[in-house]
């Protein structure tokens, strides 16, 4: 995993170069990698060092801790060693695959390489690399029928699917399969369901002519975008009424925001974007348009409040992406926010938008989550609902069903945006994203119906999310788990880290492992491209039958993990007893002081609310 | 369908005339001079030309699609009647298509509903009459061929690699596989012209594809597949299981995959005609490279239906076709009024399929009859909703400008025909009709299409100034 790393300064390499990195993978087959001559060097370096390191263990070993730190710098070496043997298999193999058809098996590393082969290894492992989970799960697909992208496509595809089939296969049931998954990390508003399917089989929505059966107009059928103007203008307390000629419709806010980056940009040019973000956008800007995502990472510990874009750091990133020559064409920014749950004050949306409109920076934002918020003290705001945007013909506003009304599998999404040309080109690619006359018929009626959303609709949404959240909050308050809630959108953004030792992206994915083991699904944090391990994406937006039983699984996780880790403790303990007995006493009270998970002490008062002010 | 913008200007340029008689660079040379008049037998569609920009505030490929969209929007009304028979609806609003089902109204799998697919498999085995039957896990489901052909495109070419497709085309194909997938498509030209061991006009032959297959590998474009349509559109031509095998074969021995477009599978009206699927025959060639693909939209008339197909073994294939499927799905409530539908064996065999074949081989009948007392050649051999229509004596001179300026007319007088140059025909006059209308529009149709071509002789002697105009349309 260290592949992207000069493996002595540990430092990591520029974003820029991971990317090419990849690509120069596909793209130079042909002329022999410059990488590998790099690679077998360092190689060379290493192996000189490990031999040394060796050589030299019979000088240090009276000295207990120094044979300590000796073991450790050897593991970590060989963990080098390893990694850099593997690329340079890698890409000898990438090179002779092109001549000669001849696709071997990549040499990967799985978590054998790194694990828990201290600090160097462990702070190798960074959250914002699509190439790395490319490379890797590239392993375990391989086809001489398809396109290089589209290896890439189905590895991604795979690997991130795998366990969402696994899951779709054995369902949770509470008669039928009472051992069947349970899905926390799935992003579906399962709590009004049957509200929707109640009203979906109402009569008004079977209505079928001739218009709905043949080739719509590629921007969706006039009636319905004059209805979503009118919609988001009631909901979005649009100023002015919005105009159905700025409405794009298509089959999801995935493919508006593909085809918003596929219009805004060529290939190579890059958004700004705050993590955690949303893991579709990651998988969107590479599949298909290939847009670079530049990566403006929150952090849990800020002065100001915790994961909170701040404009510092928008100017900053935006500067040092510049420096590297980066062209970026916007930002992307998404309110209410997926995985966070956050919603932005209209003083900030504002500030963005400046900051945008100073730099000449298109504002893709995404509203998906509107009408997710359960907490009338928090209340939502969007750009639409400004009285003058700064800039009207860079602001792109994506919308949809999935979320705000929990009906994922109707296939809606739309742009709004007051810009005519952006409307035509993303029009243009209607044809491969329309969708079905009879559902643009149904979606139609369900907007058009103010009485239902606002009588019935909403409230019970809202009451039901709120008591879901709160039975889930409660929870994890007794089992004393940190998390981050403001309010909105599906998700608790959960804070596990106390439960990795160490604190490591490879344990954040060994304790997603284990969940999935007491068949629940979490959607870890590195999935949004969170840069601390540890943390973890909670939907509670299920029914309450499921959601006690899946807080059941997630304690008996907890437990089991903390089980472990004690056990794992006493172990140590132990062999550092038989071994040394004379230093007993001092070893293991330095055990307990020197441990890298020294936080990992579940008393009372490590539950913190990390935002008690919006609780 | 839109060609793109630069063809007619560029066309020396990007048509290379490979001619079997002058194979030397320095004649290729000469060739691209556009008074010569030497056949071509491929040519490299080259849709990266830049646009012109209008558009200020988008990239490059946004303007690109921009044009697109411009193009569309001033023909756009023209061509219902190519696609949809008002009196051929399914009957969607029977009561068992109303089903909503709460898992319908969420997250599918990406590959759609295993109900439709198992649906999928049974109505294509039967229809397609495989000699085996066919699977489901075979079947990837999308909205509608176009994400099919874009999809396709993008998982097995790289950018800039090709694929073969025999030409006039289904011009739309062009901008299918380019949007997403920067792939060409290298056109194998036929002619109109009987010559050699053809035995009917634009027929396909693989000397032809072979010729077209080392021209673009002169010229340095990566061929990686074979578009076959099939019924073919605009010709109207069904391919014999002789034939399909000798293409299957052809692509087996240079390694290309085929993707066969059936989308007019059930549009055979001429029963003598014997149709046949790739998927009908007993073994195929090279059954990892061969992608076949059905929609509702031709053979039940419902584009707006939004719902494609794709039938393949190779599992690669499905599973890379359905990681691009988040961006192409299509709604839970649809895929069961699909499933639905394709079920109805009874309804599909004893009423849509006698009436739909009924009702176009009437109007067949009757627009034929018409162009034969106007004394106009045509081509149509009973399959698809078209008549390709010769009406090169029209044109004062052979060139695409008076084809457009003949459509031009056309359009005038408020009947709109597609014009030859949309499907890359080489030769121009040639005219794409669609039959597949009501008995009154048809008439009317006629009377103006007769009133045109009488008035165009008179014109073609007497050529008026104003000749400026480009017209531009979208032909589907």
């Amino acid at each position: 995993m260290s592949r992207n790393r000069d493996p002595r300064s540990g430092q990591p390499r520029k974003a820029k170069t991971k990317s090419q990195n990849v690509s120069h993978q596909s793209d130079t087959l042909h002329s022999p990698h410059p990488r590998v001559m790099e690679v077998i060097l360092h190689l060379r370096q290493i192996i000189n060092e490990f031999i040394l390191q060796l050589e030299s263990r019979h000088e240090q070993e009276d000295l207990e801790q120094e044979e300590q730190q000796h073991r450790q710098n050897i593991r970590n070496q060989e963990a080098i060693l390893i990694h850099l043997m593997c690329e340079v298999v890698n890409l000898l193999h990438s090179g002779a695959s092109s001549s000669l058809e001849l696709q071997l098996p990549r040499l990967s590393l799985v978590s054998k390489g790194g694990a828990g082969s201290g600090q160097q290894a462990q702070s190798s492992r960074e959250p914002d690399q699509l190439s790395h989970q490319l490379s890797d799960s590239k392993t375990a697909f391989i086809s001489c029928y398809l396109s290089n992208r589209g290896i890439d496509f189905s590895a991604l595809y795979q690997s991130n699917l795998q366990d969402f089939i696994a899951y779709k296969g054995d369902k949770y049931h509470e008669d039928k399969n009472t051992l069947g998954f349970i899905n926390f990390g799935l992003s579906e508003n399962k709590h009004c369901i049957d509200l929707l399917t109640e009203r979906l089989s109402q009569s008004d929505m079977n209505y079928i002519d001739d218009d709905l059966l043949q080739y719509p107009d590629w921007k969706g059928h006039a009636f319905l975008r004059e209805e979503v103007a009118r919609f988001l203008t009631y909901y979005c307390k649009a100023p002015d009424l919005l105009d159905p000629g700025n409405v794009v419709v298509l089959n999801s806010s995935l493919s508006v925001f593909l085809t918003l980056t596929m219009v805004l940009c060529d290939p190579g040019d890059a958004f700004l974007i705050p993590t955690p973000l949303y893991s579709g956008f990651t998988l969107t800007s590479h599949l298909y348009s290939k847009v670079e995502l530049i990566h403006i990472h929150l952090q849990s510990k800020m002065d100001t409040q915790t994961f909170q874009l701040i404009m510092d750091k928008l100017e900053k990133a935006l500067l040092e992406a510049k420096f590297k020559g980066e062209k970026v064409r916007g930002l992307v920014l998404c309110n209410p926010n997926n995985s966070l749950g956050n919603i932005d004050t209209l003083d900030s949306l504002k500030e963005y938008l400046e900051f945008a409109k100073r730099h000449n920076l298109h504002v893709i934002i995404d509203e998906t989550y509107m009408l997710s918020e359960f907490r009338a003290s928090i209340p939502f705001h969007s750009v639409l609902n400004m009285k003058s945007l700064p800039d009207p013909n860079r602001t792109h506003v994506i919308w949809g069903t999935s979320k705000s009304f929990g009906i994922s599998g109707f296939c809606f999404g739309t742009l709004y945006t007051h810009n005519k040309e952006v409307v035509s080109a993303v029009g243009a690619f209607g044809f491969l994203h329309g969708i079905a006359g009879l559902t643009q018929h149904k979606l139609c009626r369900l907007l058009q119906d103010g009485e239902w959303i606002d009588n019935v609709y909403l409230p019970t949404n809202r009451s039901r999310m709120q008591v879901a959240h709160r039975y889930i909050t409660n929870k994890l308050k007794t089992m004393k788990v940190r998390f981050l809630s403001r309010g909105s959108g599906l998700y608790i953004w959960v804070n596990l880290k106390e439960y990795l030792d160490p604190c490591t992206f490879e344990e954040e994915q060994l304790f997603y492992r284990r969940f999935l083991d007491n068949k629940l699904l979490l959607a870890p944090g590195k999935a949004y491209m969170c840069k601390e391990p540890g943390w973890f994406r909670l939907t509670f937006t299920d029914k309450p039958f499921r959601l006690k039983v899946a807080m059941q699984r997630f304690s008996e996780a907890l437990t089991h993990k903390k089980q472990n880790w004690i056990e794992k403790q006493l172990e140590n303990a132990l062999v550092e007893s038989v071994s040394s007995p004379s230093t007993r006493r001092s070893s293991s009270s330095s055990s307990s002081s020197s441990s890298p998970s020294s936080s990992l002490s579940f008393s009372s008062s490590s539950f913190v609310n990390v935002d008690t002010s919006h609780f | 369908m839109a060609t793109l913008p630069k063809k007619e200007s560029r066309a020396p340029n990007t048509c290379l005339g490979l001619d079997t008689n002058y194979g030397d660079g320095l004649e290729r040379e000469h060739s691209r001079k556009p008074d010569h008049k030497r056949p071509e037998h491929y040519g490299v569609g080259d849709p990266t030309t830049p646009f012109s920009s209008d558009g200020s505030h988008l990239s490059s490929r946004g303007r690109i699609s921009k044009w697109f969209w411009d193009l569309a929007e001033e023909g756009y009304r023209t061509y219902h009647m190519d696609e949809y028979d008002e009196d051929k609806n399914p009957n969607l609003s029977q009561s068992d298509m109303l089903q909503v089902k709460p898992s319908l109204l969420q997250y599918p799998d990406w590959r759609g509903h295993l109900f439709l697919r198992e649906e999928v498999a049974r109505f294509l085995s039967f229809y397609c009459r495989s000699p085996a039957p066919l699977k489901p896990e075979n079947v990837v489901v999308l909205n509608g061929c176009a994400s099919l052909f874009s999809a396709l495109a993008t998982v097995l070419c790289e950018v800039g690699e090709a694929f073969l497709i025999p030409a006039p085309y289904y011009g739309a194909i062009t901008q299918h596989v380019y949007l997403y997938g920067n792939v060409q498509l290298v056109c194998v030209y036929l002619d109109s012209e009987v010559t050699g061991l053809d035995t009917r006009p634009f027929q396909l032959t693989v000397e032809k594809l072979e010729v077209a297959l080392q021209g673009a590998n002169a010229e340095g474009v990566k061929v990686k597949g074979l578009i076959l349509i099939n019924p073919q559109n605009p010709l109207g031509d069904i391919y014999s299981p002789g034939e399909l095998r000798e293409y299957l074969e052809f692509a087996k021995r240079h390694e290309l995959h085929v993707v066969v477009d059936e989308v007019y599978m059930l549009s055979v009206f001429e029963e003598s005609l014997g149709y046949h699927s790739v998927l009908s025959l007993e073994r195929l060639p090279d059954p990892q490279r061969t992608h076949v693909m059905w929609a509702t939209s031709k053979d039940f008339g419902m584009s707006g239906l939004r719902f494609g197909t794709l039938y393949t073994e190779n599992r690669d294939v499905a599973t890379a076709v359905a990681s691009l499927c988040r961006y192409h799905g299509l709604s839970g409530l649809v895929q069961h009024q699909v499933a639905q539908l394709l079920q109805d064996r009874d309804w599909i065999n004893q009423v849509y399929l006698p009436e739909n074949h009924a009702r176009l081989k009437a109007a067949h009948a009757y627009v034929s009859g018409e162009l034969r007392a106007l004394g106009i050649p045509f081509l149509s051999r009973g399959a698809g909703f078209f008549i390709w229509v010769d009406l090169r004596k029209y044109l004062p001179k052979a060139t695409f400008e008076e084809e457009r300026l003949l459509w031009r007319r056309f359009l005038d007088k408020k009947v709109l025909l597609s014009f030859g140059k949309a499907f890359e025909c080489k030769e121009p006059g040639w005219f794409r009709l669609v039959f597949s209308d009501k008995a009154h529009r048809l008439r009317l149709g006629m009377q103006r299409i007769r009133k045109v071509l009488t008035g165009t002789l008179r014109v073609a002697e007497d050529p008026p100034s104003s000749r400026t105009q480009e017209p531009r349309g979208q032909h589907i």
